[in-house]
Protein backbone atom coordinates (compact mmCIF):
# COMPACT_ATOMS: atom_id res chain seq x y z
CA UNK A 1 0.00 0.00 0.00
CA UNK A 2 2.37 2.59 0.94
CA UNK A 3 4.79 4.07 -2.10
CA UNK A 4 8.39 3.27 -2.04
CA UNK A 5 9.93 6.05 0.46
CA UNK A 6 12.02 8.26 -1.55
CA UNK A 7 16.32 8.13 -0.50
CA UNK A 8 16.14 11.26 1.57
CA UNK A 9 18.50 14.33 -0.11
CA UNK A 10 21.00 13.71 2.43
CA UNK A 11 21.32 10.11 1.28
CA UNK A 12 20.83 11.54 -2.33
CA UNK A 13 23.79 14.22 -2.07
CA UNK A 14 25.93 11.10 -0.54
CA UNK A 15 25.77 8.75 -3.12
CA UNK A 16 25.84 11.07 -6.10
CA UNK A 17 29.36 12.55 -4.55
CA UNK A 18 30.58 9.23 -3.76
CA UNK A 19 29.99 8.08 -7.62
CA UNK A 20 31.63 11.47 -8.96
CA UNK A 21 34.55 9.71 -6.66
CA UNK A 22 34.42 6.49 -8.11
CA UNK A 23 32.98 4.94 -4.89
CA UNK A 24 29.67 2.79 -4.53
CA UNK A 25 28.06 2.75 -1.15
CA UNK A 26 28.66 -0.85 -1.15
CA UNK A 27 32.48 -0.88 -2.18
CA UNK A 28 32.26 -2.50 -5.76
CA UNK A 29 33.43 -1.09 -9.06
CA UNK A 30 31.43 1.23 -10.89
CA UNK A 31 31.63 -2.23 -13.82
CA UNK A 32 31.14 -4.35 -10.96
CA UNK A 33 28.31 -7.32 -10.65
CA UNK A 34 27.38 -8.83 -7.52
CA UNK A 35 27.97 -11.67 -6.45
CA UNK A 36 25.79 -14.42 -8.07
CA UNK A 37 24.26 -17.19 -6.07
CA UNK A 38 22.37 -20.56 -7.28
CA UNK A 39 20.75 -23.12 -5.98
CA UNK A 40 18.33 -25.38 -6.67
CA UNK A 41 15.55 -27.63 -5.14
CA UNK A 42 14.32 -30.73 -4.61
CA UNK A 43 12.59 -31.26 -7.81
CA UNK A 44 13.48 -30.51 -11.10
CA UNK A 45 13.08 -26.64 -12.47
CA UNK A 46 13.30 -25.07 -9.08
CA UNK A 47 15.91 -22.56 -8.69
CA UNK A 48 16.79 -19.69 -6.00
CA UNK A 49 19.18 -17.38 -7.19
CA UNK A 50 20.56 -14.33 -4.75
CA UNK A 51 22.09 -11.60 -6.42
CA UNK A 52 23.36 -9.43 -3.45
CA UNK A 53 20.07 -9.40 -1.47
CA UNK A 54 17.82 -9.68 -4.01
CA UNK A 55 16.44 -13.00 -3.94
CA UNK A 56 14.28 -14.70 -6.97
CA UNK A 57 12.96 -18.64 -7.40
CA UNK A 58 12.11 -19.09 -10.48
CA UNK A 59 9.95 -22.13 -11.52
CA UNK A 60 9.27 -24.39 -14.21
CA UNK A 61 6.22 -26.95 -15.02
CA UNK A 62 4.91 -28.30 -17.76
CA UNK A 63 1.22 -29.91 -19.26
CA UNK A 64 0.13 -31.15 -22.18
CA UNK A 65 -2.36 -29.30 -23.87
CA UNK A 66 -4.00 -28.11 -27.29
CA UNK A 67 -1.20 -25.99 -29.26
CA UNK A 68 -2.54 -22.89 -30.94
CA UNK A 69 -4.05 -23.19 -34.03
CA UNK A 70 -1.69 -21.16 -35.79
CA UNK A 71 0.97 -22.74 -34.23
CA UNK A 72 0.64 -26.66 -34.70
CA UNK A 73 3.93 -27.59 -34.96
CA UNK A 74 4.89 -25.28 -31.36
CA UNK A 75 4.91 -26.00 -27.82
CA UNK A 76 3.77 -23.30 -26.04
CA UNK A 77 6.12 -21.30 -23.22
CA UNK A 78 5.07 -18.66 -21.22
CA UNK A 79 6.45 -16.98 -18.31
CA UNK A 80 5.00 -14.87 -15.56
CA UNK A 81 6.24 -12.03 -13.74
CA UNK A 82 4.09 -10.65 -10.83
CA UNK A 83 5.70 -8.43 -8.00
CA UNK A 84 3.65 -9.11 -4.70
CA UNK A 85 4.11 -7.13 -1.37
CA UNK A 86 6.93 -10.07 -0.38
CA UNK A 87 9.51 -8.34 -2.67
CA UNK A 88 8.92 -4.84 -1.54
CA UNK A 89 6.01 -2.93 0.60
CA UNK A 90 5.86 -0.59 -2.59
CA UNK A 91 4.82 -3.26 -4.59
CA UNK A 92 0.98 -4.58 -4.72
CA UNK A 93 -0.95 -8.12 -5.81
CA UNK A 94 -3.12 -7.46 -8.84
CA UNK A 95 -2.19 -3.87 -9.92
CA UNK A 96 -0.11 -3.52 -12.83
CA UNK A 97 2.09 -0.85 -12.71
CA UNK A 98 4.35 0.54 -14.79
CA UNK A 99 8.11 -1.02 -13.40
CA UNK A 100 5.95 -4.79 -13.89
CA UNK A 101 4.39 -4.23 -17.14
CA UNK A 102 8.27 -3.04 -18.24
CA UNK A 103 10.11 -6.29 -16.05
CA UNK A 104 7.74 -8.75 -17.60
CA UNK A 105 8.18 -7.49 -21.39
CA UNK A 106 11.97 -7.64 -20.68
CA UNK A 107 12.15 -10.99 -19.39
CA UNK A 108 9.64 -11.84 -22.47
CA UNK A 109 12.16 -10.33 -25.10
CA UNK A 110 14.85 -11.78 -23.61
CA UNK A 111 13.74 -15.47 -22.99
CA UNK A 112 10.77 -16.11 -24.68
CA UNK A 113 11.50 -13.53 -28.15
CA UNK A 114 14.97 -14.99 -28.27
CA UNK A 115 13.86 -18.65 -28.41
CA UNK A 116 15.67 -19.62 -25.45
CA UNK A 117 14.26 -22.71 -25.63
CA UNK A 118 13.55 -24.67 -28.88
CA UNK A 119 9.02 -24.71 -28.93
CA UNK A 120 9.02 -27.10 -31.99
CA UNK A 121 10.90 -29.69 -29.79
CA UNK A 122 7.67 -29.02 -27.19
CA UNK A 123 5.26 -30.85 -29.94
CA UNK A 124 3.76 -33.99 -29.41
CA UNK A 125 0.92 -34.43 -31.95
CA UNK A 126 1.51 -32.01 -34.40
CA UNK A 127 -2.11 -29.82 -34.03
CA UNK A 128 -3.14 -31.55 -31.15
CA UNK A 129 -1.23 -32.67 -27.84
CA UNK A 130 2.03 -30.29 -26.83
CA UNK A 131 3.93 -29.01 -24.08
CA UNK A 132 2.74 -26.36 -22.48
CA UNK A 133 5.93 -25.18 -20.36
CA UNK A 134 4.99 -22.86 -17.59
CA UNK A 135 7.63 -20.35 -15.75
CA UNK A 136 6.84 -18.85 -12.66
CA UNK A 137 8.77 -16.28 -11.03
CA UNK A 138 8.67 -14.87 -7.35
CA UNK A 139 10.28 -12.27 -6.29
CA UNK A 140 11.45 -12.80 -2.57
CA UNK A 141 13.20 -9.79 -1.94
CA UNK A 142 14.04 -6.38 -3.58
CA UNK A 143 17.48 -4.76 -3.38
CA UNK A 144 17.77 -3.66 -7.45
CA UNK A 145 18.59 -5.47 -10.49
CA UNK A 146 15.13 -7.69 -10.47
CA UNK A 147 15.48 -8.05 -14.11
CA UNK A 148 18.94 -9.38 -14.01
CA UNK A 149 17.88 -11.72 -11.41
CA UNK A 150 14.72 -12.94 -12.85
CA UNK A 151 16.57 -13.67 -16.34
CA UNK A 152 19.31 -15.72 -14.27
CA UNK A 153 16.71 -17.78 -12.64
CA UNK A 154 14.78 -18.47 -15.12
CA UNK A 155 17.19 -19.73 -17.69
CA UNK A 156 18.58 -21.73 -14.50
CA UNK A 157 15.13 -23.10 -14.22
CA UNK A 158 14.91 -23.94 -17.48
CA UNK A 159 17.96 -25.66 -17.80
CA UNK A 160 17.17 -27.40 -14.58
CA UNK A 161 14.28 -28.26 -15.23
CA UNK A 162 13.18 -32.12 -16.68
CA UNK A 163 10.16 -33.37 -18.25
CA UNK A 164 8.02 -36.37 -18.41
CA UNK A 165 9.41 -38.60 -21.37
CA UNK A 166 6.76 -39.41 -23.86
CA UNK A 167 5.88 -41.73 -26.17
CA UNK A 168 3.74 -41.71 -29.01
CA UNK A 169 1.63 -44.51 -30.60
CA UNK A 170 -0.47 -43.48 -33.46
CA UNK A 171 -2.58 -41.26 -31.97
CA UNK A 172 -2.08 -43.09 -28.62
CA UNK A 173 0.16 -40.61 -26.19
CA UNK A 174 1.86 -42.10 -23.57
CA UNK A 175 3.22 -40.20 -20.26
CA UNK A 176 5.75 -42.28 -18.93
CA UNK A 177 6.02 -40.81 -14.79
CA UNK A 178 9.08 -39.75 -13.67
CA UNK A 179 10.36 -43.08 -12.16
CA UNK A 180 9.16 -45.22 -14.77
CA UNK A 181 11.19 -43.27 -17.96
CA UNK A 182 14.55 -40.99 -16.88
CA UNK A 183 12.84 -37.54 -17.67
CA UNK A 184 14.51 -35.60 -20.68
CA UNK A 185 16.08 -32.20 -20.11
CA UNK A 186 14.40 -29.01 -22.59
CA UNK A 187 15.97 -28.33 -25.42
CA UNK A 188 17.91 -25.18 -24.61
CA UNK A 189 19.02 -23.35 -28.09
CA UNK A 190 21.42 -20.72 -25.56
CA UNK A 191 20.95 -18.56 -22.31
CA UNK A 192 20.52 -15.45 -22.25
CA UNK A 193 21.75 -12.95 -19.17
CA UNK A 194 20.23 -9.99 -19.19
CA UNK A 195 22.61 -7.11 -17.94
CA UNK A 196 21.39 -3.50 -16.49
CA UNK A 197 23.27 -0.48 -16.55
CA UNK A 198 21.78 2.66 -15.19
CA UNK A 199 23.35 6.35 -16.06
CA UNK A 200 24.28 8.90 -13.36
CA UNK A 201 24.81 12.90 -13.46
CA UNK A 202 23.80 13.15 -17.16
CA UNK A 203 25.22 10.13 -18.85
CA UNK A 204 28.57 10.92 -17.23
CA UNK A 205 28.41 7.83 -14.79
CA UNK A 206 27.90 4.26 -15.75
CA UNK A 207 27.08 1.55 -13.13
CA UNK A 208 26.23 -1.81 -13.19
CA UNK A 209 24.12 -3.76 -11.69
CA UNK A 210 22.72 -1.47 -9.09
CA UNK A 211 21.07 -1.89 -5.89
CA UNK A 212 17.12 -0.14 -4.62
CA UNK A 213 19.07 2.90 -3.63
CA UNK A 214 21.04 3.36 -7.04
CA UNK A 215 18.34 2.53 -8.41
CA UNK A 216 15.87 4.89 -7.14
CA UNK A 217 18.29 7.97 -7.43
CA UNK A 218 19.38 7.02 -11.27
CA UNK A 219 18.88 8.94 -14.39
CA UNK A 220 18.67 6.55 -16.83
CA UNK A 221 18.97 3.06 -17.88
CA UNK A 222 20.13 0.47 -20.06
CA UNK A 223 19.19 -3.84 -20.17
CA UNK A 224 21.49 -5.83 -22.67
CA UNK A 225 20.73 -9.47 -22.75
CA UNK A 226 23.40 -11.25 -24.36
CA UNK A 227 24.34 -14.99 -24.62
CA UNK A 228 28.05 -16.03 -24.54
CA UNK A 229 28.26 -16.88 -28.15
CA UNK A 230 28.25 -13.02 -28.39
CA UNK A 231 25.13 -12.51 -29.72
CA UNK A 232 22.84 -9.75 -28.34
CA UNK A 233 19.28 -10.80 -27.56
CA UNK A 234 17.41 -7.02 -26.69
CA UNK A 235 18.63 -3.77 -25.86
CA UNK A 236 16.42 -1.86 -23.83
CA UNK A 237 17.25 1.77 -23.53
CA UNK A 238 13.89 3.40 -22.68
CA UNK A 239 14.47 6.85 -22.35
CA UNK A 240 15.60 8.34 -19.26
CA UNK A 241 19.18 10.40 -19.74
CA UNK A 242 20.45 10.31 -23.54
CA UNK A 243 24.18 8.91 -23.42
CA UNK A 244 26.37 8.73 -26.13
CA UNK A 245 26.83 5.89 -28.59
CA UNK A 246 30.38 5.12 -27.63
CA UNK A 247 29.15 5.10 -24.02
CA UNK A 248 26.48 2.45 -25.25
CA UNK A 249 28.99 0.01 -26.94
CA UNK A 250 31.49 0.10 -24.16
CA UNK A 251 28.23 -1.03 -21.86
CA UNK A 252 28.06 -3.62 -24.91
CA UNK A 253 31.10 -4.87 -24.37
CA UNK A 254 31.34 -5.12 -20.72
CA UNK A 255 28.26 -7.04 -20.43
CA UNK A 256 29.83 -9.82 -22.60
CA UNK A 257 32.08 -10.21 -19.90
CA UNK A 258 29.48 -10.30 -17.37
CA UNK A 259 27.19 -12.66 -19.28
CA UNK A 260 30.31 -15.53 -20.00
CA UNK A 261 31.19 -15.31 -16.18
CA UNK A 262 27.32 -16.01 -14.97
CA UNK A 263 26.90 -18.56 -17.77
CA UNK A 264 29.87 -20.53 -16.21
CA UNK A 265 28.63 -20.00 -12.99
CA UNK A 266 25.18 -21.89 -14.41
CA UNK A 267 26.76 -24.61 -15.93
CA UNK A 268 29.15 -25.07 -12.60
CA UNK A 269 26.07 -25.28 -10.54
CA UNK A 270 24.07 -27.50 -12.91
CA UNK A 271 26.90 -30.15 -12.70
CA UNK A 272 27.38 -30.08 -9.09
CA UNK A 273 23.99 -30.69 -8.85
CA UNK A 274 23.34 -33.01 -11.32
CA UNK A 275 26.62 -34.87 -9.75
CA UNK A 276 24.77 -34.70 -6.20
CA UNK A 277 21.63 -35.97 -7.74
CA UNK A 278 23.83 -39.33 -9.32
CA UNK A 279 25.08 -39.72 -6.16
CA UNK A 280 21.60 -39.62 -3.80
CA UNK A 281 19.85 -41.94 -6.78
CA UNK A 282 22.56 -44.11 -6.24
CA UNK A 283 23.06 -44.39 -2.81
CA UNK A 284 19.06 -44.92 -2.96
CA UNK A 285 19.57 -47.94 -5.65
CA UNK A 286 22.72 -49.31 -3.21
CA UNK A 287 20.21 -50.43 -0.53
CA UNK A 288 17.88 -52.76 -1.33
CA UNK A 289 16.29 -54.61 0.98
CA UNK A 290 13.05 -52.68 1.76
CA UNK A 291 12.77 -52.32 -1.99
CA UNK A 292 11.99 -55.67 -2.78
CA UNK A 293 9.09 -55.71 -0.81
CA UNK A 294 7.90 -52.52 -2.24
CA UNK A 295 8.10 -53.48 -5.46
CA UNK A 296 6.42 -56.58 -5.17
CA UNK A 297 3.33 -54.35 -4.28
CA UNK A 298 3.29 -52.90 -7.74
CA UNK A 299 3.46 -55.70 -9.50
CA UNK B 1 26.58 -4.77 -71.97
CA UNK B 2 29.22 -7.17 -69.80
CA UNK B 3 26.28 -9.29 -68.28
CA UNK B 4 25.93 -9.34 -64.54
CA UNK B 5 26.78 -12.19 -62.66
CA UNK B 6 24.36 -13.03 -59.86
CA UNK B 7 26.07 -14.17 -57.29
CA UNK B 8 24.57 -17.97 -56.22
CA UNK B 9 24.86 -18.78 -52.40
CA UNK B 10 27.05 -21.95 -51.70
CA UNK B 11 24.23 -24.11 -51.21
CA UNK B 12 22.57 -23.01 -55.18
CA UNK B 13 22.96 -27.20 -55.96
CA UNK B 14 20.12 -27.70 -53.07
CA UNK B 15 16.93 -28.74 -53.32
CA UNK B 16 16.64 -26.10 -50.43
CA UNK B 17 17.97 -23.33 -52.45
CA UNK B 18 15.06 -24.24 -55.38
CA UNK B 19 12.59 -24.64 -52.13
CA UNK B 20 13.43 -20.69 -51.21
CA UNK B 21 12.61 -19.31 -54.63
CA UNK B 22 9.93 -21.60 -55.19
CA UNK B 23 8.29 -20.21 -51.66
CA UNK B 24 6.72 -16.24 -52.00
CA UNK B 25 8.56 -15.85 -48.38
CA UNK B 26 11.25 -12.99 -48.82
CA UNK B 27 14.53 -14.47 -47.68
CA UNK B 28 17.19 -12.24 -46.59
CA UNK B 29 18.39 -12.65 -49.79
CA UNK B 30 16.17 -10.96 -51.84
CA UNK B 31 15.59 -8.33 -49.56
CA UNK B 32 18.90 -6.98 -51.07
CA UNK B 33 19.54 -7.30 -54.78
CA UNK B 34 22.90 -8.02 -55.96
CA UNK B 35 23.20 -4.12 -57.34
CA UNK B 36 22.54 -2.98 -53.59
CA UNK B 37 18.81 -2.18 -54.54
CA UNK B 38 16.41 -2.96 -51.73
CA UNK B 39 12.31 -4.22 -52.36
CA UNK B 40 11.71 -0.79 -52.32
CA UNK B 41 14.26 0.51 -54.81
CA UNK B 42 16.21 2.33 -51.65
CA UNK B 43 19.72 2.54 -51.21
CA UNK B 44 21.23 1.31 -47.67
CA UNK B 45 21.62 4.10 -46.58
CA UNK B 46 18.42 5.92 -47.75
CA UNK B 47 15.69 6.98 -45.85
CA UNK B 48 12.09 6.79 -47.33
CA UNK B 49 9.84 9.43 -48.43
CA UNK B 50 8.75 11.92 -45.25
CA UNK B 51 5.61 14.06 -45.59
CA UNK B 52 4.89 16.18 -42.82
CA UNK B 53 2.22 18.73 -41.75
CA UNK B 54 1.86 20.72 -38.50
CA UNK B 55 -0.97 21.74 -36.69
CA UNK B 56 -3.09 19.56 -38.96
CA UNK B 57 -5.76 19.40 -35.54
CA UNK B 58 -7.20 23.00 -34.73
CA UNK B 59 -8.93 21.60 -31.46
CA UNK B 60 -5.61 20.46 -30.11
CA UNK B 61 -2.78 22.71 -28.45
CA UNK B 62 -0.31 20.80 -30.87
CA UNK B 63 -0.73 18.46 -33.59
CA UNK B 64 1.34 16.82 -36.51
CA UNK B 65 0.78 14.44 -39.38
CA UNK B 66 3.82 12.43 -40.51
CA UNK B 67 4.29 9.81 -43.07
CA UNK B 68 7.71 7.80 -43.28
CA UNK B 69 6.91 6.04 -46.42
CA UNK B 70 4.00 3.67 -45.93
CA UNK B 71 3.94 4.39 -42.04
CA UNK B 72 1.59 7.27 -41.02
CA UNK B 73 0.71 8.87 -37.43
CA UNK B 74 -1.25 11.43 -36.23
CA UNK B 75 0.34 13.13 -32.83
CA UNK B 76 -1.77 15.79 -30.89
CA UNK B 77 -0.50 17.39 -28.00
CA UNK B 78 -2.91 18.72 -25.03
CA UNK B 79 -1.27 21.24 -22.29
CA UNK B 80 0.15 21.88 -20.43
CA UNK B 81 -2.97 21.41 -18.37
CA UNK B 82 -4.15 21.41 -15.14
CA UNK B 83 -3.74 17.65 -13.82
CA UNK B 84 -7.63 15.95 -13.88
CA UNK B 85 -7.34 14.23 -10.22
CA UNK B 86 -3.90 13.94 -9.65
CA UNK B 87 -3.91 14.78 -6.28
CA UNK B 88 -3.22 17.90 -4.24
CA UNK B 89 -0.27 19.76 -4.92
CA UNK B 90 1.39 17.26 -7.29
CA UNK B 91 4.85 15.99 -7.36
CA UNK B 92 6.53 18.84 -8.85
CA UNK B 93 7.64 18.94 -12.62
CA UNK B 94 5.16 18.04 -15.27
CA UNK B 95 4.11 14.96 -15.82
CA UNK B 96 3.97 13.71 -19.65
CA UNK B 97 1.05 11.02 -20.13
CA UNK B 98 1.51 9.34 -23.57
CA UNK B 99 -1.48 7.37 -25.20
CA UNK B 100 -1.08 5.17 -28.14
CA UNK B 101 -3.46 3.96 -30.34
CA UNK B 102 -3.16 1.35 -33.36
CA UNK B 103 -6.27 2.04 -35.62
CA UNK B 104 -7.78 -1.40 -36.49
CA UNK B 105 -6.99 -1.04 -39.75
CA UNK B 106 -3.56 -0.08 -39.61
CA UNK B 107 -1.77 -3.46 -40.02
CA UNK B 108 -2.24 -5.87 -42.87
CA UNK B 109 -5.05 -7.84 -41.26
CA UNK B 110 -7.36 -6.37 -39.25
CA UNK B 111 -6.90 -6.21 -35.50
CA UNK B 112 -8.73 -4.19 -32.74
CA UNK B 113 -5.86 -4.07 -29.81
CA UNK B 114 -7.65 -4.63 -26.24
CA UNK B 115 -6.83 -1.93 -24.22
CA UNK B 116 -4.11 -3.77 -21.51
CA UNK B 117 -2.08 -5.03 -24.65
CA UNK B 118 1.21 -5.06 -23.01
CA UNK B 119 3.31 -3.90 -26.19
CA UNK B 120 1.16 -0.73 -26.39
CA UNK B 121 1.86 -0.25 -22.42
CA UNK B 122 5.62 -0.57 -23.07
CA UNK B 123 5.41 1.84 -25.65
CA UNK B 124 4.32 4.16 -23.78
CA UNK B 125 6.12 3.85 -21.22
CA UNK B 126 9.23 4.04 -23.73
CA UNK B 127 8.26 7.56 -25.44
CA UNK B 128 6.68 8.82 -21.68
CA UNK B 129 10.87 8.61 -20.40
CA UNK B 130 11.92 9.91 -23.50
CA UNK B 131 10.07 12.90 -24.07
CA UNK B 132 10.31 13.45 -19.89
CA UNK B 133 13.51 14.56 -20.10
CA UNK B 134 13.48 16.64 -23.07
CA UNK B 135 10.72 18.89 -22.47
CA UNK B 136 11.35 21.31 -19.69
CA UNK B 137 8.95 19.95 -17.26
CA UNK B 138 10.24 21.89 -14.30
CA UNK B 139 8.70 24.83 -16.47
CA UNK B 140 5.72 23.58 -15.61
CA UNK B 141 4.99 22.62 -12.42
CA UNK B 142 2.03 20.40 -11.25
CA UNK B 143 0.38 20.15 -14.86
CA UNK B 144 0.16 17.44 -17.66
CA UNK B 145 1.02 17.15 -21.17
CA UNK B 146 -0.96 14.45 -22.58
CA UNK B 147 0.17 13.78 -25.99
CA UNK B 148 -2.10 11.05 -27.82
CA UNK B 149 -0.62 9.08 -31.11
CA UNK B 150 -2.98 7.50 -33.40
CA UNK B 151 -0.85 4.90 -35.74
CA UNK B 152 -3.15 5.36 -39.25
CA UNK B 153 -0.94 2.78 -41.05
CA UNK B 154 2.10 0.63 -40.16
CA UNK B 155 4.55 -0.05 -42.45
CA UNK B 156 7.98 -0.80 -40.18
CA UNK B 157 9.44 1.95 -37.99
CA UNK B 158 6.45 2.84 -36.24
CA UNK B 159 8.12 3.52 -32.94
CA UNK B 160 10.78 5.75 -34.91
CA UNK B 161 7.72 7.77 -36.37
CA UNK B 162 5.67 7.97 -33.61
CA UNK B 163 8.49 9.66 -31.69
CA UNK B 164 9.30 12.14 -35.04
CA UNK B 165 5.60 13.39 -35.02
CA UNK B 166 5.77 14.24 -31.40
CA UNK B 167 8.50 16.08 -32.16
CA UNK B 168 6.66 18.00 -34.65
CA UNK B 169 3.74 18.40 -32.24
CA UNK B 170 5.49 19.47 -29.38
CA UNK B 171 6.80 22.02 -31.37
CA UNK B 172 3.85 23.03 -32.73
CA UNK B 173 2.17 23.27 -29.36
CA UNK B 174 4.92 25.61 -28.44
CA UNK B 175 6.21 23.37 -25.34
CA UNK B 176 9.69 24.02 -24.80
CA UNK B 177 12.27 21.11 -25.67
CA UNK B 178 16.00 20.96 -25.68
CA UNK B 179 16.39 19.36 -28.23
CA UNK B 180 14.90 17.63 -31.55
CA UNK B 181 14.16 14.38 -30.85
CA UNK B 182 14.31 11.98 -33.95
CA UNK B 183 14.03 8.46 -34.44
CA UNK B 184 14.93 5.77 -37.11
CA UNK B 185 15.41 2.25 -37.51
CA UNK B 186 17.98 -0.12 -39.03
CA UNK B 187 18.86 -3.35 -39.50
CA UNK B 188 21.98 -6.12 -40.30
CA UNK B 189 21.56 -7.34 -44.03
CA UNK B 190 24.09 -9.33 -43.25
CA UNK B 191 23.00 -12.63 -44.12
CA UNK B 192 24.25 -16.25 -43.74
CA UNK B 193 26.09 -16.44 -46.39
CA UNK B 194 30.25 -16.29 -46.48
CA UNK B 195 31.35 -13.12 -47.70
CA UNK B 196 28.76 -11.03 -46.46
CA UNK B 197 30.55 -10.13 -43.22
CA UNK B 198 30.81 -6.23 -44.13
CA UNK B 199 27.42 -6.11 -45.55
CA UNK B 200 26.11 -2.22 -44.82
CA UNK B 201 23.49 -2.42 -42.37
CA UNK B 202 20.33 -0.92 -43.76
CA UNK B 203 18.76 2.02 -42.87
CA UNK B 204 14.96 2.58 -41.85
CA UNK B 205 13.27 -0.20 -42.61
CA UNK B 206 9.54 -1.21 -43.80
CA UNK B 207 7.59 -3.74 -42.53
CA UNK B 208 8.90 -6.56 -44.41
CA UNK B 209 12.08 -5.84 -43.92
CA UNK B 210 11.52 -5.26 -40.42
CA UNK B 211 9.97 -9.02 -39.80
CA UNK B 212 13.34 -10.62 -41.50
CA UNK B 213 15.92 -8.90 -40.34
CA UNK B 214 17.48 -7.84 -36.64
CA UNK B 215 16.16 -4.12 -36.38
CA UNK B 216 16.88 -1.55 -34.12
CA UNK B 217 15.28 1.86 -33.24
CA UNK B 218 17.55 4.42 -32.15
CA UNK B 219 15.88 7.75 -31.14
CA UNK B 220 18.57 10.86 -30.45
CA UNK B 221 18.36 14.21 -29.38
CA UNK B 222 19.89 16.94 -31.21
CA UNK B 223 21.17 15.10 -33.74
CA UNK B 224 24.28 14.50 -32.14
CA UNK B 225 25.24 11.25 -30.87
CA UNK B 226 23.66 11.11 -27.58
CA UNK B 227 21.28 8.24 -27.60
CA UNK B 228 18.12 8.97 -25.99
CA UNK B 229 16.17 5.70 -26.93
CA UNK B 230 17.42 2.06 -28.46
CA UNK B 231 15.83 -0.64 -28.54
CA UNK B 232 16.25 -4.07 -29.98
CA UNK B 233 14.25 -6.99 -29.44
CA UNK B 234 15.76 -9.78 -32.30
CA UNK B 235 19.11 -11.30 -32.17
CA UNK B 236 22.32 -9.84 -33.88
CA UNK B 237 25.81 -10.36 -33.18
CA UNK B 238 27.46 -7.89 -30.81
CA UNK B 239 30.05 -7.43 -33.48
CA UNK B 240 27.25 -5.66 -35.87
CA UNK B 241 25.95 -3.99 -33.54
CA UNK B 242 28.50 -1.00 -33.53
CA UNK B 243 27.64 -0.68 -37.42
CA UNK B 244 23.75 -0.55 -36.88
CA UNK B 245 24.11 1.78 -34.51
CA UNK B 246 26.44 4.13 -36.41
CA UNK B 247 23.75 3.92 -39.18
CA UNK B 248 21.47 4.66 -37.57
CA UNK B 249 22.79 7.69 -35.91
CA UNK B 250 23.87 9.03 -39.41
CA UNK B 251 19.77 8.48 -40.14
CA UNK B 252 18.63 10.06 -37.31
CA UNK B 253 20.96 13.40 -38.34
CA UNK B 254 19.47 13.56 -41.37
CA UNK B 255 16.12 13.14 -39.53
CA UNK B 256 16.76 15.86 -37.26
CA UNK B 257 17.42 18.56 -40.58
CA UNK B 258 14.30 17.47 -42.76
CA UNK B 259 12.43 18.09 -39.52
CA UNK B 260 13.82 21.48 -38.63
CA UNK B 261 12.84 22.38 -42.39
CA UNK B 262 9.59 21.18 -41.45
CA UNK B 263 9.26 23.69 -38.81
CA UNK B 264 10.75 26.12 -40.53
CA UNK B 265 8.66 26.20 -43.11
CA UNK B 266 5.60 26.14 -41.53
CA UNK B 267 6.80 28.57 -39.09
CA UNK B 268 7.33 31.01 -42.78
CA UNK B 269 4.03 29.69 -43.40
CA UNK B 270 2.06 30.99 -39.79
CA UNK B 271 4.00 34.69 -40.01
CA UNK B 272 3.12 35.03 -43.80
CA UNK B 273 -0.90 33.98 -42.80
CA UNK B 274 -0.71 36.70 -39.55
CA UNK B 275 0.58 39.08 -42.15
CA UNK B 276 -1.92 38.59 -44.27
CA UNK B 277 -5.03 38.57 -41.79
CA UNK B 278 -3.16 41.54 -40.05
CA UNK B 279 -3.33 43.73 -43.55
CA UNK B 280 -6.84 42.20 -44.00
CA UNK B 281 -8.34 43.23 -41.16
CA UNK B 282 -7.48 46.33 -41.94
CA UNK B 283 -4.72 47.73 -40.30
CA UNK B 284 -3.11 48.93 -43.05
CA UNK B 285 0.23 50.10 -43.67
CA UNK B 286 2.09 53.39 -42.40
Amino acid sequence: MPREPEPSNNEKAFVLEALQQGLRVDGRQLDEFRKVDISFGEEFGLADVKLGRTRVIARVSAEVTKPYPDRPFEGIFSITTELGPMASPAFEVGRSTEQEVLLARLIEKAIRRSNAIDQESLCIVAGQKCWSVRADVHFLDHDGALVDASCIAVVAALAHFRRPDVSVQGEKVIIHTLTERVPVPLSILHHPICVTFSFFLGGAIVLMDATLQEEQLREGDMTITLNKHGEVCQISKAGGTAIEAVVLMRCANQALLVVCQVTELLMKKLEEDQAKRVRRDNLLEASAENDRKMRSEFV
Amino acid sequence: MPRIQVKQPFFANTTYFKYLQLTPAMSRYELLSPEGLRIDGRRWNELRRISAQMSTQSAADGSSYLEQGNTKIICTVTGPAEKGSGGAGGEGDASVVFEVNYAAFSGTERKKRGRGDKRVAEMQSALQRTFGSVILTHLFPRSEIVITLHILSQDGSVLATCINATTLALIDAGIPLYDYVTACTAGSSSTYMPGEENADPMLDLNAIEEGDLPCLTLATVGGGERIALCNMENKVQLSRLEGIIAVAVGGCTELRVVLDGVVRKWGTEVLRRRGESERVGGKGDT
